[in-house]
């Protein structure tokens, strides 16, 4: 099995302009509910933005990973108002708009809005983070935000106002990392959160898995083909994430760690998983296709599907028994 | 004196702290003596006389073939009712060894219940004389019951015959506790059990709830009607007179009166009294002339035998992690392998299990599945249900029929794009807490991963001669499982498949050993991963059998 071709084939059947209807039908949403926040919240509230996946040209087509900072004045929610004010305001403001045709949720830093199924069976998912400037007006100069931490993320506890950032500086960085290594780190980290998919509601955001990724490749001699790259990511991730001493910083704020958006046990899962890949892949190449599935929806033909005779091929037999 | 006997004499003697104090001689059986026994903080050794069996260093069954008597310690705990001391003791072949752990235990028993009088932190049951009644021994098997009995509370009960057995030389029968009535016949609690149990014949009887043990010493269960005079209310006698006038025209030849106590602040513990119809050990006396139901004293209590089943002592001994027995399950595909892990769950604290199947269990099924010969032809689900509420009074089946596989089928397959249905059918589906899909039905794994369901859903499925038991338990279990199997990441014989007579798709080579090997080994993975909270993975069990077995599990 020529690993590097089936990765490069999973990349292809995850990009995500396969997905055009979807994608459009994920910013005309998206501009609803930043319109909506604009309508609702005036002067209080500089412009939202999109800081997902789809902004830092990391998306993949099977999960859409739309993000909608919206930026608050200080004093939006009075002089005195707390982060947890804003974050309570901002959930009830959504929740009474989008009650009937989304599931309406608080999330970790931000609140998730689930819209129904439509009737292409399309589901929507928008989340939208509220943030506040630092001092009042101070975000148009600085661009920093306070998030609140609605439930317990990772080490950090439910309740903190601690996480300062930078979002904007967040995307600037991913964007600019990628562009520099030529696509190398942006395919990376589409091929990890093609993995992150199979796991389902895996702890790790994909936000860091962009941010180790790069780290990864700072710290180490990282060349070679698609996979011998992604192996040296994925080496770096098991050998690394349970130390001690291991920090993943915030690139919107070098205070932040990233590392602790994660708990010791949800670390130890994360290295074992890494280990687990990696000596399954060793053991068999076959075993890449269970980690890194092509998007069913846009699989490839196989060429060879008919032979050269034309004889039509033999239906696999039943091989496994319950 | 034979050469055993004046060995035993001679150890006994070179112990220290134990005195002969009447020589061992042989008896018609046994080996008999008296000793002294002293440990620090006695003032004075204590005195036992010993009998030692034939088979002694050996145990009888689990009976130890030397016993400690002394009736003056029948106040103490672990005394039976012949005054010998419970000991329990090592195993050695060699008599003198042997001689020596006895003693030591008996010492342990002289520091820990006769000097330190300790407490064990578990109930000790009564000791109740079971003895045959009318030629029967009889069993009654109780739940607790959310309901609060008050001192001297009696009433009626419905009980089950549950099946005719021998136990030891003679015939015994097992009964189940129904219902509790008040004495008007008013229902008071409803004793939970599964349907099947629910639905048996149903018999008469009464009960009083007295609180108190009727025993002597907290020990030995009353022997004589008189020891439980006090204890029975004039108003409960006269009930039982009333009880037993009615009942001599019904056909039953006994009823059953069960004792209610606390063993606990929580907990009741009920005792069964046999009582003869027509022979009730009551009379009547005229008291200042007023008529009083008197007990007749001199008659012997029979006892029959009472086991709690509760949920906390039928499972006591061993279940799952809670994560599993507090779940509710879904098996599709009850074959060889849905069969297994539908018993284990079942029999390992599992309640709530669901079943889908459409096949029928023929004859061929039963060498590797959890089916019976006796039941014949059947619907795997119907038959299956039977299966486990004949193994845990507690299973609650509430889908598994025929005709829900049928409509599971149906509606899974054919309106997928309904976006309706597809919503109700993962609305239903996730009303389980855990999913096994054991039917290995490629259709059905893929369709499976179209529907967006929280619960966790594992897949399970086996190799030819049962090489490699695979699980997929992730998002990617198409992917997975696929891979495996079509893949060429596993190796197995694919020629030597059985064919069964007809036209029938060929089917794996394994008998129930090989499956249920590592059935249990993924059984006992997943439950670890559930006690640790950690989340499952797709994982691989191979086998290699070509010197000794060994078994590799292998998480992906």
């Amino acid at each position: 099995m020529d690993k590097n071709s089936h990765l490069e084939t999973v990349i292809r059947t995850h990009q995500i302009t396969k997905e055009k209807e979807l994608l459009n039908k994920h910013i005309q949403k998206k501009n609803e509910v930043k319109n909506a926040l604009e309508d609702e919240y005036g002067s209080n509230v500089y412009a939202p933005f999109n800081s997902g996946s789809y902004e830092k040209n990391t998306a993949i087509n099977t999960k859409f990973d739309f993000d909608l900072v919206s930026p608050f004045r200080r004093n939006a929610f009075g002089s005195g108002g707390t982060l947890k004010e804003m974050y309570e305001a901002v959930y009830d403001f959504l929740f009474h708009k989008y009650k009937n045709v989304a599931e309406v949720r608080k999330q970790k830093v931000s609140i998730g809005l689930e819209f129904y199924t439509d009737s292409d069976g399309d589901k929507i998912k928008i989340d939208v983070v509220p943030g506040r400037e630092l001092n009042q007006d101070q975000y148009k100069d600085d661009e920093n935000l306070n998030l609140f931490v609605y439930y317990k993320y990772g080490n950090i506890d439910a309740g903190s106002e601690r996480i300062k950032t930078n979002v904007q500086s967040q995307i600037n960085n991913i964007k600019e990392r990628a562009n520099k290594e030529k696509d190398s780190i942006r395919k990376i980290i589409r091929l990890l959160k093609v993995w992150k998919n199979t796991k389902g509601n895996y702890p790790t955001k994909s936000f860091f898995l962009e941010l180790i990724t790069i780290k990864a490749f700072d710290k180490g001699n990282i060349t070679g083909n698609l996979w011998d790259k992604l192996k040296a990511v994925l080496e770096y991730i098991r050998d690394n994430i349970t130390n001690s001493d291991f920090t993943l910083k915030d690139p919107g704020n070098s205070s932040n760690d990233l590392a602790d958006t994660l708990t010791d046990s949800e670390k130890d899962q994360l290295a074992n998983d890494m280990k687990n890949m990696l000596d399954r892949i060793k053991e068999n190449d076959e075993n890449l296709k269970t980690y890194f599935p092509e998007n069913p929806k846009f699989k490839e033909e196989d060429k060879n599907r008919y032979k050269t005779n034309g004889s039509i091929p033999m239906p696999p037999p039943k091989l496994n028994f319950g | 004196m034979n050469d055993r006997v004046t060995k035993i004499n001679t150890l006994i003697e070179s112990i220290p702290d134990v005195k002969l104090l009447k020589p061992f001689v042989q008896g018609k059986f046994d080996i008999e003596g008296c000793i002294s026994v002293f440990v620090e903080g006695l003032e004075e050794g204590l005195n036992f006389d010993v009998s030692i069996d034939p088979q002694y260093p050996f145990k009888s069954h689990d009976t130890e073939t030397i016993k400690f008597y002394n009736e003056d310690l029948l106040a103490y705990r672990h005394i039976m009712g012949n005054g010998s001391i419970c000991i329990h003791t090592a195993h050695s072949p060699v008599l003198s060894d042997k001689l020596c752990f006895d003693i030591e235990s008996v010492k342990a028993w002289i520091r820990k219940y006769y000097i330190n009088k300790d407490s064990d932190t578990h109930y000790e049951h009564l000791i109740v004389t079971n003895k045959a009644f009318k030629g029967n021994h009889f069993a009654f098997f109780f739940n607790e019951v959310e309901y609060s009995f008050s001192k001297n509370q009696f009433g009626f009960v419905d009980y089950s015959p549950l099946s005719n057995g021998i136990f030891y030389k003679d015939k015994i029968r097992s009964n189940i506790l129904q219902v509790f009535y008040d004495r008007n016949r008013k229902t008071l609690s409803d004793v939970k059990w599964n349907i099947q149990l629910k639905f048996l014949h149903r018999s008469n009887g009464v009960f009083i709830f007295l609180k108190d043990t009727p025993s002597n010493n907290q020990r030995w269960a009353f022997e004589k009607w008189s020891e439980l005079e006090t204890f029975l209310p004039q108003e409960f006698l006269e009930f039982l007179h009333l009880v037993e006038e009615k009942s001599q025209k019904g056909k039953e030849k006994f009823l059953p009166l069960f004792i209610g106590y606390n063993i606990t602040e929580a907990e009741i513990h009920w005792q069964v009294i046999m009582l003869e119809i027509g022979n009730f050990p009551i009379y009547g006396e005229k008291v200042n002339k007023q008529w009083l139901t008197m007990i007749d004293g001199n008659r012997t209590i029979d006892w029959a035998i009472t086991r709690n089943c509760s949920y906390k002592y039928f499972f006591g001994r061993g279940r799952l992690n809670e994560q599993l027995t507090n779940s509710k399950i879904l098996i599709i595909g009850i074959g060889a392998i849905g069969s297994i892990v539908a018993k284990t769950l079942v029999r390992s604290g599992c309640t709530k299990v669901d079943f889908i199947d459409y096949d029928i269990k023929e004859p061929e099924n039963v060498c590797r599945s959890e089916y019976s010969f006796y039941t014949g032809i059947s619907n795997k689900t119907n038959d299956l249900i039977n299966e486990m509420c004949l193994i845990s009074p507690f299973f609650e089946v509430a889908y598994g029929g025929f005709d829900y596989s049928e409509a599971f089928n149906f509606f899974l397959k054919t309106h997928l794009t309904d976006m309706n249905i597809k919503s109700e059918i993962e609305k239903h589906l996730n009303e389980y807490d855990v999913i096994f899909d054991c039917s290995a039905d490629s259709d059905l794994l893929y369709l499976l991963t179209q529907l967006n369901i929280n619960s966790t859903l594992l897949n399970f499925s086996i190799s030819n001669h049962a090489k490699q038991f695979v699980c997929a338990a992730e998002q990617n279990r198409y992917e997975f499982i696929t891979t495996q199997f079509n893949g060429g990441v596993l190796k197995f014989d694919t020629d030597d498949l059985y064919n069964p007579t007809g036209c029938w798709n060929p089917t794996f080579k394994a008998s129930y050993n090989d499956i249920n090997t590592l059935v249990q080994y993924a059984l006992k993975h997943i439950n670890l991963r559930f006690i640790n909270d950690k989340a499952l993975r797709n994982f691989v069990i191979e086998t290699d059998d070509t010197d000794c077995l060994t078994i590799n599990l292998k998480e992906f």
